[in-house]
């Protein structure tokens, strides 16, 4: 329209000129003027073209997250949003987020609402994150549980789905490009030091015999059949008991008596904040005792459970050693002690949410998004795709080393295998174990 | 295994019926359903957790204290809330809505006051380690809880038998129409049954850390709908039925969670609809109720 329009307008000009000085000179000019009126229609249609391909920046990047405030998911829920609301703080106070697609700093928007732990209430905010604010990028509750309503929805808008800690295997697929687990190791694989230790120094130390007691949800639910499935290929440990219960349950008493009478030399338990606190309670009021027993939160969430078990019932509990708990060496962002300092700042000690492993998910999480825009071409969700998986392998923070399967299934952050070991009097240090390579300390086994 | 999961179905059903008691008392003379019963616990179980982290009170001091502060406030919460509510056409159905709103409420307000956070009381306050019964380990906790839960059974029959209160209380229960006729203060009998309820569901919140590990605020609904399986089951309105509905809930539960543990937390709604389907006013109750 534009190019019609202003060749028109010129090639009348020209007419004008052609009867004032003779018809040869008068059809050249008429012809350069006609190159020259299509030169610079191709001009601005160049131009429109290049304003398209790199709009004005936008006033402010528009990101959306869920959280939990209540429910049985508040307490992993409110650590990651909060750790992750201390990055936007930092960020925002900077000036904004450096995006490479505009080449300027710009603020963040953080849009996020409540979902109250509630699947239902979860869907229909993803839902609203996408189809009425349309944020620029989407950010997963935390947790197996509220992560996997969402990951249909994103796939469905083709919105990629930052997926904190939802680690259930079932949300990877070769077929769904739009998600990628930042900060957990996908549940898979993420047990195998436990079966691994049993198969090698378990072993040694008389252990034959194992007993899996897990929650039935997508994240424990898939640990508890990998860790059963390592078990079975290795052959060295039995299986002798295998159960889930729902992720509801706060009392362990008759499950407890139910596998002592089984008298396994291990017991795996594999359950949520609410339901390990139940389990090891129950476990030492029970009197009942085991070679070894690992517990996810006992160490993940070490403040919460401690303050809730007390030292005596945590004391030789095995967990996996998070990175609130293990020093690893960042290339980006705060150090752990750097973050655990501005945490107490922002959200002192007593003030409602422990610092733990979600804590610093939901700091992790907000540097893969700082690394992202400042890389990718555009906010188009496949570029921002491309932009999250060009960071696998050499992106490292205090989460470790961020590294994605090809279907963006975390396998880089694998924690170590840890166990709670006495330091000084009612006081508990998280000692890593196993593997080898990353183990400060020794693993202590036996009843 | 078998002998264990009922020994311990019946303490645990004991506990359980502490939970319940006072939901049915209030449904027995009010004829109202107090949804946020299930909060009312919670609190009970943030006051304990309070009076200990700030003052070393032991729980059953603490158990003491909420008993007297919960029937204080049951009085006038009964007058601000319950005579407007069985003044109205529907008052069971409209009580379902209002409580559900005080539940959101108290919810909400102990969330933003105190975070989301589990709460607890050591296990060594009751004593750490089991007791066996017929070759059952059970925690110590669990038999304390129990006992405290058969005391607060026995103390709810002396009141409503022995008492003048109480006859006045059984006489409400019957007829709140031929009560008032005969000039009973009606209110004043209710507002005590209230603030007995709430007391009940206090006294259950303190033991709650001990027999489910730990308080959050957001445990009322789940506690509500458990009460209210077990209340249905021993029939509804019938304050001693509930005795007989914990304990089948505590063995059905640890039945469950012995030979079928995924499915362990459909028990409350299979409960609920059985008795609904075989015998819907109770396995005590009669075509017409009695008090």
């Amino acid at each position: 329209m534009a190019h019609w329009s202003s060749a028109g307008r010129l090639t009348g000009q020209g007419g004008c000129i052609t009867s004032r000085n003779g018809s040869d000179y008068g059809r050249l000019l008429i012809k350069g003027m006609e190159m020259k009126s299509k030169l610079l229609a191709m001009g601005m249609l160049l131009a429109a073209g290049s304003a398209q391909a790199q709009p004005a920046a936008p006033a402010e990047i528009k990101v959306g997250a869920l959280y939990a405030s209540s429910g049985p998911y508040a307490s992993i829920s409110m650590p990651v949003f909060d750790g992750f609301k201390l990055w936007v703080d930092q960020v925002n106070a900077s000036g904004g987020v450096e995006v490479k697609a505009f080449g300027k700093k710009i603020p963040l928007k953080l849009i996020a609402y409540d979902d109250q732990s509630s699947t239902a209430t979860a869907a229909t905010l993803y839902n609203q994150l996408i189809t009425q604010d349309h944020v620029d990028l989407l950010i997963a509750d935390s947790g197996s549980v509220l992560t996997s309503v969402g990951v249909p929805i994103a796939k469905e808008h083709k919105q990629f789905l930052f997926d904190v800690s939802g680690t259930g295997a079932a949300f990877f697929t070769d077929d769904n490009p739009y998600i990628a687990l930042m900060a957990d190791p996908v549940s898979t694989i993420w047990p195998h030091y436990i079966s691994d230790f049993l198969g090698d120094e378990g072993v040694k130390a008389g252990i034959k015999t194992v007993a899996i007691l897990y929650s039935t949800n997508d994240f424990t639910g898939t640990q508890a059949a990998a860790l059963k499935g390592f078990f079975e290929r290795d052959g060295k440990v039995k299986v002798v008991y295998y159960q889930g219960v729902p992720t509801s349950t706060s009392n362990y008493t008759v499950l407890i008596n139910n596998i002592a009478a089984l008298n396994p030399d291990a017991v795996l338990e594999l359950g949520y904040v609410g339901n390990d606190i139940a389990f090891l309670r129950n476990l030492q009021d029970s009197g009942n005792q085991f070679k070894f027993v690992f517990s996810i939160y006992a160490g993940t969430e070490k403040e919460e459970i401690e303050k809730n078990v007390g030292v005596s019932a945590l004391t030789n509990i095995y967990s996996y050693v998070p990175p609130s708990n293990y020093v690893y060496k960042p290339e980006a962002g705060m150090t752990q002690q750097e973050f655990h300092a501005a945490w107490d700042k922002k959200y002192p000690p007593g003030s409602g949410v422990a610092f733990g492993a979600n804590a610093v998910y939901g700091y992790m999480t907000g540097l893969v998004v700082e690394q992202t825009l400042a890389t990718t071409k555009s906010l188009d969700q496949m570029d921002i795709h491309n932009a999250v998986f060009a960071l696998s392998g050499k992106l490292k923070t205090l989460d470790g080393t961020f590294e994605l399967r090809k279907d963006g299934a975390q396998i880089g952050e694998v924690t170590p295998l840890g166990q709670l070991q006495p330091a000084g009097k009612d006081e508990l240090n998280l000692v890593a174990v196993y593997p080898p390579d990353l183990a400060n300390g020794k693993a202590v086994i036996g009843k | 295994m078998l002998t264990g999961a009922i020994v311990a179905g019946v303490v645990f059903g004991l506990y359980y019926t502490l939970v319940g008691l006072g939901l049915n008392l209030v449904f027995g003379v009010m004829r109202i359903v107090n949804l946020a019963h299930g909060d009312f616990l919670m609190l009970g179980g943030i006051s304990a957790w309070f009076l200990f982290t700030s003052f070393g009170l032991n729980p059953f001091v603490s158990a003491g204290l909420v008993v007297v502060v919960f029937l204080l406030v049951g009085l006038p919460i009964y007058y601000l809330v319950v005579p407007r509510l069985l003044r109205s056409r529907d008052s069971e159905m409209l009580s379902l809505i209002l409580f559900f709103g005080i539940s959101q409420m108290i919810e909400a307000v102990t969330t933003i006051g105190l975070g989301a956070t589990e709460r607890s009381l050591p296990p060594r306050l009751l004593g750490v380690g089991p007791l066996v019964i017929l070759g059952t380990r059970l925690p110590k906790a669990w038999i304390f809880s129990a006992l405290v839960s058969a005391i607060a059974v026995l103390l709810v029959y002396l009141y409503l038998y022995r008492t003048r209160l109480g006859t006045l209380t059984r006489a409400v229960m019957v007829s709140r129409e031929e009560a008032l006729a005969t000039g009973i203060d009606v209110n004043f009998v209710s507002a005590v049954a209230f603030g007995i309820s709430l007391a009940l569901a206090g006294v259950a919140g303190v033991f709650a850390p001990f027999i489910l590990g730990s308080i959050t605020p957001n445990m009322g609904v789940a506690i509500n709908i458990t009460a209210f399986a077990v209340i249905v089951v021993g029939t509804l309105g019938n304050p001693l039925g509930t005795l007989l509905g914990g304990i089948i809930y505590g063995v059905s539960l640890m039945l469950m969670q012995t030979y079928l543990s995924s499915w362990a937390n459909l028990l409350p709604n299979l409960l609920l609809i059985a008795v609904l389907l075989i015998r819907p006013e109770g396995i005590l109750g009669r075509k017409t109720r009695r008090a």
